[in-house]
């Protein structure tokens, strides 16, 4: 039984020989003189190994899966060699090993950097050991400084300053551009001191960036992607991130001038157009359209895909009054939105480390946020009613309200950043739009449409005196307030146009003494307005109050020019599906009501002197 | 019974042996007279899942005045019998002298005493029982054993700082596998990787093969750097494969790993969850896999699963002790724990048994159990799916979207077809919607060129004053070249420009030709586009339309580039010959004459251009100036500029080979040119111009002059002026390793596909004019008409004509005037014509036809 048990633990455990690996030196008499395997020389090849097969497979397809796979077996080497003591020797291959599993490990995420690189400090922590020296309870800026300025080896010069360039990497994806700045600083002074000076004018960031010289790239040590490519995307990405900034903070000139820089600099199409697009933006926000549309247009040649430039060419041509264009921008842009679908995850990345990855701010992302269709669809109805265009708006409105039959949730963006007003005001602007085209049985239904599911929402009273009373400390509270002062503006002015209608209408019914009456009230909500003053005289003149009717005319027609150009700038514009109301609501006759009144005085005049 | 720390715990087929040395329970006996070593054997219950006693024996031990310790156990072979047995090491110290005891244990539990000896030491480091039984240990950086069939204290020659190991190795008994200072052979290479492991961390392993007191290799069993590192090692198997030994081992380092060794390398890697572990025991378990059980110091465990790579399996805390045997009875091993615990003492009460596959066998009473097991796993499951899922996904949206293209393409066809039948049915076309011109006028060319038309050309027919400007004479290496600036005027009216030598002397011997090669380079003097500074001047509204009949354009030598670019339109003529035929006469003088073919008036008919040879002038060579490098070109470099004067560039430029490449970069922009260029390659721009960079790089690429324009961010043509095929394939090697990999590089034979384009519409714009003309022809004579109808000239002609084409009421126009032309043409067809007339007429179509085919050639080549 012993005799089994023996045998059993001896045919043990290696289920998998290799047979391809070197026989191992046999004994002999004297060992030492044998060849040796070192530890160094294999994982060296092993490094090597890894770089040759990235090499060949970054041309091909699936670079994520070898870039996964890569990623794996290069930590598992750099786990090897940390397991042993650090080493001088050593080091220069671990810190490279260290360089490229990071690079991988970003290649195969395909997503922004996030967090700090724990590794980079290890690795940090592992270079201070061999010197002797510690810095455990140092902060990763510190390390740095620390490593950089009391690391004099020379064989570890060149692969710390490209890791250097790696934790640049990581800062910048974090937005900590002080942190770049004064890691590239040391970077320069260390190999070079005196070397990098800013002149004036020149972004200080960038100008280090650009006078950082990069390590040469040895043989013996290949990279997956040369320090040289990410000095070049570092300065990309550091000229584009400090654009939107200056951009954010409303510093155009500068803004532009980064940007441009940043168009100027090594980076992947998408970026381009990317860059582009926000060079457009920044120049419309300076008043400078053609220039925009230039940007845009170079944006949409670089990447037809980066349709928020199209977009933004639509908004420009509308801006500078050059409706149609607009319209067709907006018109092929509901195309493309409804022919692409959002672009997929990037396919295969020729390059592990990217400008995409390191650039991703608020202020960028609602530059290039996606329109969605329905908001296209709506803004298309808008401009074409703005413009008069009612046959084409009606058209849109219908098309944008059967959207909305198909599922409010999955046609509307819900966002803030939505271009949408609400939707009644969208039922509301597509019946004033039907009743401009004179589908007035259609308005009516639409509006009964509005009516029908907004009456349950609307409270009995409207206390909004007292609302605007009540002491608003918090600046919510004032906001509501304000934008309840804007919404009763509004309701006033729905108020005064149905009471003139309602005039009018009894005025051609003959029913003269309430047409008067409607007017007073409406001369009460809005005083000396030019149409309910006509009106008002108008009905006096009928009623035979001809003195009266005399009376006012003179007292508005000495008025009014001021009030006509006041009334324009103040609150929130009028609401698109009022306006064709306010045109209906001018007085039509006012020449002849002018001319009467005009010869009553003057034969009321001849008649007092006598 | 009372479980104590004294106690040691030994598996053996499957049994628990439970060793226990106490007092004997008989108070009456003399106190502190004899001790009792008792022996209990265990065994797994798997019906109750408990542990019984199964039998059990004592042995007593004399211990007056001593104090009596147990040290280790094992089971190790007797050599008598060949049989393993279970053996105790025990101590016995009597004030100074301390003396060691073995018993061995027989299955019958009576202990044997094997063989004793005495020290005036503490044996405390690596003791070991081996075969023999044998013990060996370690005392002051010396190995002693001794075995039981000597039973004396041997010691081994080395000086060693540990032992890590002690077991058979195939064909050589028992090895000691110890480390100690590395001795290094005093060759040793100190540079690159070709270090040794021993140079760099200072220690080595060495295995001692204790029978035949030989050394071996310690890099069959792991690299010498992990001597460094290694606490405790399992050799799991040895073998002899042609006298090589092979061993696979796993070892357990102070850096908190496990590493898995085969024929002494590193084949797996795997961090410990805790520190300092102690030792390391493989098992082989029912599902075939290896697993290690790992005991750390502080009573923690944890189980390492190898299957693709080492993954830590399981973990416990509060552990006693691991063993691995066969406890149920099933053919595989599992791991046994057993676990600390204060409130149970009852022995093997809390006790666990796995082998992290199907067997897991606990004791009732629960413990502080593990941490969740082969997170890892499932996490990679996880991922496996989660990779397939994006695939399917890539795979859905490229089908989708090569729908989507297809179906434009259809669309394109169909609204193409469309508009053919409109036109054929003379119907306007109603264009669709989204592509009227208001956004059309998006995807015009950027290009702003100067505009042309206003350049009138001059209408030279005879040759003026002063045609040449200059006439000079370079040294480059072993080429002497001339130089003859033409002014552009001259150059303009004329074709097939070349340049011959004549010796002025006479030399009755040799032909006073001299042979060379003419080539006529043009240098724009252009400046490099500025950066456009913010405070830019906003662009008017609409663009100039890009004019394509700018004669000038086309016939640049170089590729024309978008910025402004300020013309300086002196072309040079030079002509490259060898220098050393001519050096042979000492002292030579040559006559420069330029042929070239005169044009009359401004048509390419070549019948009526003459051949004219003009005297430039003469050059005067001596071996002496040449010696003094009074001709020999001169580059400097002056801060970010190369100097050297416009004839030192232009007679460079003359002897260099030209190749043009396009390169094209399908995702990403080309800056890794220029920078390559100017850091790498450490060019310079020439400061006379600066489209011309100069690369000053030290070695064989040096005077090699470059051009790089790029047309877009994502597409350039660099333009190689080199010495030699080798100096080409040595830029294009360093060239291939910075640009990104999805960049394609072609060699462009003729000129850019768009150059081409643009002269192969003008050639067949001016075929179809030739041809039609001629049928207009009645009496004008030919050569003078050229042009369209009776207007001035075609290039006030074409421009409204283009602009015709844009609007629908000019298309209409455009038809209308077709139509006249038509019924002329129809009058005209009754003409009669002379002979030598129609005789022009036909050369003149031939010719037109001739060169527009070879344009398609060279395009279709390209």
């Amino acid at each position: 039984m012993a005799a089994a048990m023996k045998r059993r633990r001896g045919t043990d455990p290696d289920p998998d020989p290799d047979p391809d690996s070197d026989p191992g030196p046999g004994p002999g008499p004297e060992p030492e003189r044998e060849p040796e395997r070192g530890c160094l020389r294999a994982w060296a090849a092993q490094s090597r190994a890894v770089v040759g097969r990235w090499t060949t497979a970054r041309c091909g397809g699936e670079t994520r899966r070898v870039c996964r796979q890569l990623r794996d077996e290069l930590l598992e080497l750099l786990r090897s060699i940390r397991g042993l003591p650090v080493a001088l020797p050593a080091l220069p291959l671990e810190l490279t090993v260290l360089y490229n599993s990071l690079l991988f490990t970003v290649g195969a995420s395909d997503s922004v950097i996030k967090g700090e690189a724990e590794g980079i400090r290890q690795g940090l922590l592992r270079v201070l050991e061999a010197c002797g020296a510690c810095g455990q309870d140092l902060g990763t800026e510190e390390l740095w400084e620390k490593v950089l300025q009391e690391v004099t080896v020379e064989e570890l010069q060149a692969p710390l300053r490209r890791l250097g360039a790696l934790q640049a990497a990581w800062w910048l994806a974090a937005s900590q551009l002080a942190s770049v700045a004064g890691l590239f600083q040391l970077l320069s002074t260390a190999e070079d001191p005196g070397r990098a000076h800013c002149s004036e004018g020149q972004n200080k960031l960038l100008s280090l960036i650009k006078a950082w010289r990069v390590p040469p790239e040895g043989a013996s040590l290949p990279l997956v992607q040369s320090a040289k490519d990410l000095k070049e995307i570092l300065h990309t990405a550091a000229a584009f991130l400090q654009g939107l900034q200056e951009l954010e903070a409303g510093n155009f000139p500068t803004a532009l001038s980064l940007l441009q820089e940043a168009a100027g600099g090594f980076c992947s199409k998408n970026i381009l157009a990317q860059i582009h697009t926000c060079l457009g933006c920044c120049a419309q926000r300076m008043g400078k359209p053609q220039t925009a549309l230039q940007h845009l247009k170079q944006a949409l040649q670089v990447d037809f895909q980066c349709l928020p430039a199209l977009s933004h060419v639509a908004a420009v041509y509308h801006d500078l009054g050059e409706i149609d264009t607009g319209l067709q921008a907006l018109t092929l842009l509901y195309e493309a939105l409804g022919k692409s679908p959002p672009p997929a995850a990037s396919s295969a990345p020729h390059f592990l480390m990217q400008t995409e990855l390191l650039v991703h701010t608020p202020v960028l992302t609602s530059l290039l946020r996606r329109c969605h269709p329905s908001e296209v669809k709506y803004l298309l109805a808008q401009w074409c009613l703005q413009d008069g265009r009612v046959a084409d708006a009606v058209e849109h409105y219908l098309d944008f309200l059967s959207l909305l039959q198909e599922g409010l949730q999955q046609q509307v963006p819900l966002d803030s950043s939505s271009a949408l007003p609400r939707i009644p005001e969208v039922f509301l602007e597509a019946a004033s739009a039907l009743e401009q085209a004179g589908r007035h049985q259609d308005a009516i239904t639409v509006c009964e449409e509005v009516i029908s599911r907004t009456t349950d929402l609307i409270p009995r009273v409207l206390r909004v005196e007292e609302r605007l009373e009540q002491p608003e400390s918090s600046l919510p509270g004032a906001e509501l307030a304000e934008n309840l002062q804007a919404e009763v503006e509004v309701l006033q002015k729905i108020r005064f146009l149905s009471l003139i209608g309602r005039g009018t209408q009894f005025l051609e019914m003959g029913r003269n003494k309430e047409a008067l009456l409607d007017f007073q009230h409406s001369l009460q909500i809005s005083p000396g307005d030019p149409a309910a003053a006509s009106y008002l005289v108008q009905a006096l003149w009928e009623l035979n109050r001809k003195q009266e009717a005399a009376a006012q005319w003179q007292k508005f027609s000495q008025s009014c020019p001021a009030e006509d150009g006041q009334q324009q700038g103040q609150g929130r514009p009028l609401p698109l599906y009022l306006v064709s109301c306010q045109e209906q609501a001018v007085f039509p006759h006012s020449e002849t009501l002018a001319r009467s009144i005009q010869d009553y005085l003057r034969a009321a005049a001849q008649d007092t002197p006598r | 019974m009372l479980l104590g720390e004294q106690d040691q715990f030994l598996s053996y087929n499957g049994e628990i042996l439970v060793f226990q040395l106490s007092k004997p329970k008989h108070a009456e006996e003399a106190d502190d007279k004899t001790m009792n070593l008792s022996v209990r054997r265990m065994v797994f219950n798997r019906d109750t899942k408990l542990f019984v006693q199964k039998s059990s024996g004592a042995f007593s031990v004399e211990a007056s005045h001593s104090k009596i310790e147990m040290l280790s156990c094992s089971c190790t072979t007797d050599s008598r019998t060949g049989i393993i047995l279970p053996c105790v090491l025990m101590k016995k110290k009597k004030r100074n002298s301390i003396k060691y005891f073995l018993l061995l244990l027989h299955s019958s539990n009576q202990f044997e005493p094997s063989f004793y000896f005495k020290l005036d030491y503490e044996l405390k480091e690596d003791i070991r029982l081996f075969a023999g039984p044998s013990l060996l240990w370690r005392h002051d950086h010396k190995l002693f054993y001794i075995s039981s069939n000597t039973c004396v204290v041997q010691s081994a020659p080395v000086h060693l700082s540990c032992v890590v190991w002690t077991g058979e190795i195939v064909g050589e008994g028992t090895v000691v596998l110890g480390i100690r200072t590395a001795c290094l052979p005093e060759t040793e290479d100190p540079d690159g990787f070709s270090v040794s492991d021993r140079a760099i961390w200072g220690s080595e392993f060495f295995g001692y093969a204790i029978q035949s007191q030989k050394f071996l290799s310690g890099t069959c069993f792991m690299p010498h750097a992990y001597s460094r590192v290694v606490s405790s090692v399992h050799v799991c198997r040895s073998e002899r494969l042609r006298k090589q030994l092979r061993i696979s081992l796993v070892a357990i380092t102070h850096k908190n790993q496990l590493v898995w060794f085969q024929n002494g390398a590193p084949k797996g890697v795997c961090d410990l969850p805790y520190e300092q572990p102690r030792s390391v025991t493989p098992a082989l378990t029912s599902s075939r896999d290896l697993l290690f059980a790992v005991s750390f110091a502080s009573g923690n465990s944890c189980a390492v699963q190898r299957r693709d790579s080492l993954q830590v399996a399981s973990k416990w805390q509060k552990v006693k002790c691991v063993l691995v045997d066969d406890f149920i009875g099933s053919g595989s091993e599992q791991l046994l724990l057993l676990f600390k615990d204060d409130s149970n003492t009852d022995v093997l009460s809390t006790f666990k048994i796995t082998d992290l596959g199907e067997v897991d066998y606990a004791s009732s009473i629960t413990y502080k159990h593990d941490v969740p097991a082969a997170e890892g796993l499932q996490e990679n499951g996880l991922l496996t799916v989660r990779a397939l899922e994006t695939r399917l996904q890539a795979g859905w949206t490229s089908v989708r979207e090569l729908q989507q293209h297809l179906a434009l393409q259809k669309r394109v066809i169909l609204e193409s077809c469309r508009a053919l039948i409109d036109l054929v049915e003379e119907r306007p076309h109603i264009l669709p919607n989204s592509k009227e011109e208001g956004l059309v006028s998006l995807w015009d060319d950027e290009e702003n060129l100067p505009d042309s038309l206003s350049k009138e050309t001059p209408s030279a027919s005879e040759v003026p004053e002063h045609f040449t400007e200059e006439l000079w004479q370079r040294v480059v290496g072993d080429s002497l070249v001339v130089g003859v600036k033409l002014t552009e005027s001259f150059y303009l009216s004329l074709s097939d420009v070349s340049l011959s030598l004549v010796m002025d002397q006479d030399f009755s011997s040799i032909s006073p030709i001299i042979k060379c090669q003419s080539k006529i380079i043009k240098l724009n003097k252009a400046f490099s586009a500025l950066a456009v500074s913010p405070g830019q001047i906003e662009p008017p509204p609409k663009k100039m339309k890009l004019d394509l009949h700018g004669k000038n354009d086309l016939r640049k030598e170089f590729p024309k580039r978008s910025s402004r670019i300020q013309l300086d339109g002196a072309r040079t003529v030079a002509a490259v010959t060898s220098l050393s035929p001519l050096l042979a006469f000492h002292r030579v003088c040559c006559v420069v004459l330029l042929h070239a073919r005169k044009q009359n008036h401004q048509n390419d008919d070549l019948q009526h251009s003459k051949k004219i040879t003009v005297l430039c002038g003469k050059i005067l060579l001596s071996l002496e100036d040449i010696s003094n490098g009074r001709y020999s070109i001169k580059m400097l470099r002056d801060n970010s500029y190369c100097t050297g004067s416009m004839e030192d560039i232009l007679a460079v430029l003359a002897v260099s080979v030209r190749f043009s490449f396009q390169i094209v970069s399908c995702d990403c922009t080309l800056t890794p040119v220029s920078s390559w260029l100017l850091g790498e390659m450490e060019c310079t721009p020439f400061k006379e111009c600066q489209d011309n960079i100069f690369c000053h790089k030290a070695g064989n690429v040096h005077g090699t002059i470059f051009n790089w324009a790029l047309n877009n961010p994502f597409e350039g043509v660099l333009t190689i002026f080199c010495r030699n095929l080798t100096v080409l394939f040595q830029c294009l090697h360093s060239l291939t390793r910075v640009l990104p990999p999805s960049c394609s590089v072609k060699l462009l034979r003729s000129g850019s596909k768009a150059v081409l384009t643009e002269q192969l519409a003008l050639a067949l714009e001016k075929e179809v004019l030739t041809l039609k003309n001629s049928l207009f022809l009645k009496e004008t004579k030919a050569g003078n008409s050229l042009t369209w109808g009776d207007e001035s000239g075609k290039k006030n002609n074409n421009a409204p004509l283009a602009s015709l084409l844009d609007t629908e009421e000019g298309v209409q126009q455009f038809r209308k005037k077709l139509q006249k032309e038509r019924e002329e043409s129809v009058q005209s067809m009754n003409q009669t014509l002379n002979g030598a007339l129609y005789q022009k007429t036909a050369l003149k179509i031939a010719e037109a036809q001739l060169s527009s085919d070879m344009i398609v050639w060279r395009l279709a080549k390209s």
